[in-house]
């Protein structure tokens, strides 16, 4: 059940109705129909259009339109479902069998069989530019095992395999057309999407059209995707609303109202990973201190935080996965109330019975400043003292995560499909999130193993349930908020559903009219 | 004419110390700024050992002075080099996008002297008048409206409201001429609205005072008319000031781009420049920047030069 804190009655409603009408529509109306384009205002320019040479989150949308992954995942709770791969199994541990879809073409109509899929794999892990080495550190090999069948073997038992292959790790690209281009690949690319490229003007827009061989014969239902790129969300919006494009997404809370208020609009929204969040550099005092850690924890008002700051558009965040997640620890998400009177008494004990003085670094743009104002003034009613330096992503993701000098960053956590990825990343030991480079206890190493060797979702939500004790306990994180999406499409757009990634796809996407 | 070769030359030699001051502090300035592009390139999942490998194959981890000569060198060689993010040639890049830009500016200045100009002159020729006052104050409200204010308010009542005009983009004029001006007008509205009163104004202090010098009242004397008198005298003589005033218009109107650009969510130098900035893309900051030191050079050269033909003193002394 999603909380929806600090919402009225009526934004509840309106909520409701829109994700319903995003949702139900679909299924309600007339059955989907082939053809047109569908022109997205999107928020940010790809940093490249091939998925192992990229590095922004704010890619994919683009990248799921031209690359098909080897696993897919469910919408909702992003659960591993076949893709590319038809099915997978370990018969061992540290063996992974993959079972490639037979007949599938890239755009260029090489074949996507198991060679191509060593290829990717290979050139993921081991290519000189590639991004996402780390995504893919426990392959050891890669077996071509038969026509349409690839063997990983694995350095340990890894099972958060699958859902790593259903993000930038497993999608494919053309070997040709790699080895062709070079890296004239990153803004030609060629996939096995249900979409294939055909221009990108930087900063501008890409475009693509139909793949007339895709494998799933009764897909795309649109003709093209164009994305023209919109960085401000404001105007993004207002091109929907001019009808000079169909959809927007990852707009602001604050823009809901603008949606509803305007005709012929449609508000999607539901839940997603992206968690506003404090991280921590546990090495760096005055958060070395276990106590002052959890008092910074019990000072925040999380839900004043989402009317404050969010318009209601958010869940209160306590663990690292929001409550629609397979991996959600319900336990843990009560563990820390508001409780000012908990955080001074632990401020005491920390030998800070006047308060203490905390230094933050954060973003400069103006909602980030809003967030900051509010975590100010609750810390205030507490004794902590916390002082912001603001600068761009660029300059403050530096200072706390390379020159790692600074105790505390507000920041906002994107989201991995597999959670084993999101706690190695943030907590596992030399993790470059992780600012302190060392487990803040011993514990975490092996916690953080024992999610990756057992296989069945009910086993692997119980290791991340204890995983997720060591980090709330040793309060290794602030989450504070899950933000919703918040995406506003035209009311000829039908079939569309947000998913928990928080990325649209738009496979499931028609035009009416 | 040996006085506008002279004048001509004197500017050209002074392009080169320019550009490589005006590129030089820029370049100093993004280097002040903390952060670093290798993060951005090296993307979410980063490990320090990926950053260094970037910082490498970039050239990043050589001295900053190294870093400049190399750029400027290439530079003088006509390569503007590629942008870190987009691996795209950045003259590219910049040509793609400065036809946009420029049509706006040029339609923002247009729309100034067309308004602009018998505005100016209305007040000037009836001082004091119930005209004057409402001329001056609408200047005066001219300059002080934000144009990111009035881009908002144009597009939500002309295109949002009205559809007369689309809301954002631009469409290349070789393209489509009229669909290009249609995408213009708005943004180049907005950006007129400062132009329009600094013209106007400008323009009515300047004729005022050659109106009522001593010798437009011999001209009077002699039984010239009104007319005349403002057109073949008048006019003339405020010409020089008219083009100062458009020299500097031309100037401010490149550096306004950047917000409505924003706005109209238009591909220009603007929004290239901000871009660039914001994720320290040095190879593209530093080419826009070459690019509107050269433009904002140009101008001022060729206004020099229609000084010397409007009056020739110029340029003897």
């Amino acid at each position: 059940m999603i909380r929806l804190n600090g919402l009225d009655r009526r934004d509840f409603l309106a909520l409701l109705g829109a994700t319903t009408a995003a949702s139900g529509s679909a299924y309600a109306q007339a059955a989907p129909k082939r053809g047109g384009i569908l022109r997205v205002s999107a928020p940010a320019n790809p940093s490249s259009l091939d998925p192992a040479t990229g590095g922004s989150g704010s890619d994919h949308v683009f990248l799921y339109t031209m690359f098909d992954t080897l696993v897919a995942f469910d919408y909702e709770t992003l659960r591993p479902m076949p893709g590319l791969a038809e099915s997978w199994s370990y018969p061992a541990p540290t063996t992974l069998v993959l079972n490639i879809r037979p007949g599938v073409l890239f755009h260029d109509g090489t074949p996507c069989d198991a060679a191509a899929v060593k290829f990717n794999l290979d050139r993921n892990r081991k290519g000189e530019r590639s991004n996402i080495k780390g995504d893919l550190v426990t392959v050891a090999d890669v077996t071509v095992t038969g026509p349409n069948q690839v063997t990983i073997r694995l350095t340990e038992p890894d099972t958060a395999m699958p859902l790593i292959l259903s993000d930038r790790a497993g999608m494919m690209c053309s070997p040709k057309a790699v080895e062709e281009r070079g890296k004239d690949h990153d803004r030609n690319p060629v996939g096995a999407g249900p979409w294939k490229f055909v221009s990108w003007a930087n900063a501008e827009k890409v475009v693509t059209t139909r793949h007339e061989k895709y494998w799933r014969p009764d897909r795309p239902y649109l003709d093209g995707v164009e994305l023209a790129v919109i960085t401000e969300v404001q105007t993004g919006l207002r091109s929907v609303v001019a009808g000079q494009n169909d959809f927007a997404y990852q707009l602001l809370p604050s823009q809901k109202p603008v949606i509803d208020r305007a005709k012929g609009l449609v508000a999607v929204t539901g839940p997603t990973l992206y968690c506003v969040q404090m991280f921590f550099n546990c090495a760096i005092a005055p958060v070395n201190d276990v106590r002052v850690r959890q008092a910074m924890n019990f000072a925040i008002d999380r839900d004043e935080f989402n009317k404050a700051t969010m318009n209601g558009l958010s869940e209160p965040a306590v663990v690292t996965m929001p409550s629609a997640h397979w991996a959600h620890d319900p336990i843990m998400a009560k563990y820390y109330p508001y409780d000012p009177d908990k955080a001074r008494k632990l401020l005491a004990e920390a030998g800070y019975k006047d308060g203490l003085d905390v230094q933050a670094i954060g973003f400069s743009d103006q909602r980030w400043q809003q967030r900051q104002e509010v975590i100010i003034e609750q810390y205030r009613k507490v004794g902590i003292r916390i002082r912001f330096t603001n600068g761009t992503v660029a300059e403050t993701s530096a200072s706390f995560n390379t020159e790692r000098k600074v105790p505390v960053f507000l920041s906002a956590w994107t989201g991995r499909p597999d959670p084993t990825s999101t706690y190695q990343l943030m907590f596992g030991e030399g993790a470059y999130y992780n600012a302190a480079r060392v487990a803040a206890t011993p514990e975490i190493g092996p916690a953080l193993q024992a999610t990756r060797a057992v296989e069945d979702t009910e086993s692997r939500r119980k290791a991340f349930a204890k995983l997720q004790r060591l980090v709330t306990e040793n309060a290794l994180l602030i989450p504070l908020v899950f933000q919703f999406e918040l995406d506003a499409h035209s009311q000829k757009v039908k079939g569309f559903k947000p998913n928990l990634l928080g990325k649209p796809k738009f496979e499931n996407v028609w035009l009416e009219g | 004419m040996r006085g506008q070769s002279r004048l001509i030359g004197r500017r050209l030699a002074q392009i080169i110390p320019v550009i490589v001051l005006a590129t030089f502090v820029v370049f100093g300035l993004l280097h002040l700024v903390p952060g670093d592009i290798a993060f951005t390139l090296a993307g979410e999942n980063a490990t320090d050992a990926r950053i260094a490998q970037i910082r490498e194959s970039y050239g990043l981890d050589r001295p900053f002075l190294v870093q400049y000569a190399s750029w400027l060198w290439n530079a003088l060689h006509f390569d503007l080099s590629r942008s870190y993010l987009s691996n795209e040639p950045v003259l590219n890049q910049i040509l793609h996008r400065f036809p946009t830009t420029l049509l706006i500016v040029c339609g923002a200045l247009s729309i100034s002297l067309t308004i602009g100009i018998p505005l100016g002159i209305l007040a000037a020729t009836k001082p004091e008048s119930r005209l004057d006052a409402a001329v001056t104050s609408l200047a005066s409200l001219g300059v002080a409206v934000p144009n990111f204010w009035l881009a908002m308010l144009l597009v939500a009542t002309f295109a949002l409201s009205l559809n007369w005009f689309p809301a954002t983009g631009a469409v290349a004029f070789a393209k489509d001429p009229a669909k290009s001006i249609l995408h213009a007008a708005l943004p180049a509205l907005a950006l007129a609205a400062g132009g329009v009163a600094e013209v106007a104004r400008q323009l009515r202090s300047g004729l005022i005072e050659i109106l009522s010098s001593q010798y437009v009242r011999t001209l009077h004397a002699k039984g010239l008319s009104p007319a005349a008198i403002l057109w073949k005298h008048g006019l003339k003589n405020v010409s020089v000031n008219l083009l100062t005033v458009i020299g500097l218009l031309v100037n401010r109107l490149l550096g306004a781009t950047v917000v409505v650009e924003a706005v109209f969510a238009i591909p220009g130098m603007g929004s290239l420049i901000v871009h660039a900035a914001i994720n320290k893309d040095f190879p593209v900051v530093q080419g826009v920047v070459l690019a509107m030191v050269v433009v904002v050079i140009c101008m001022n050269l060729l206004i020099d030069i229609l000084y010397t033909i409007l009056d020739p003193r110029v340029a003897l002394k």
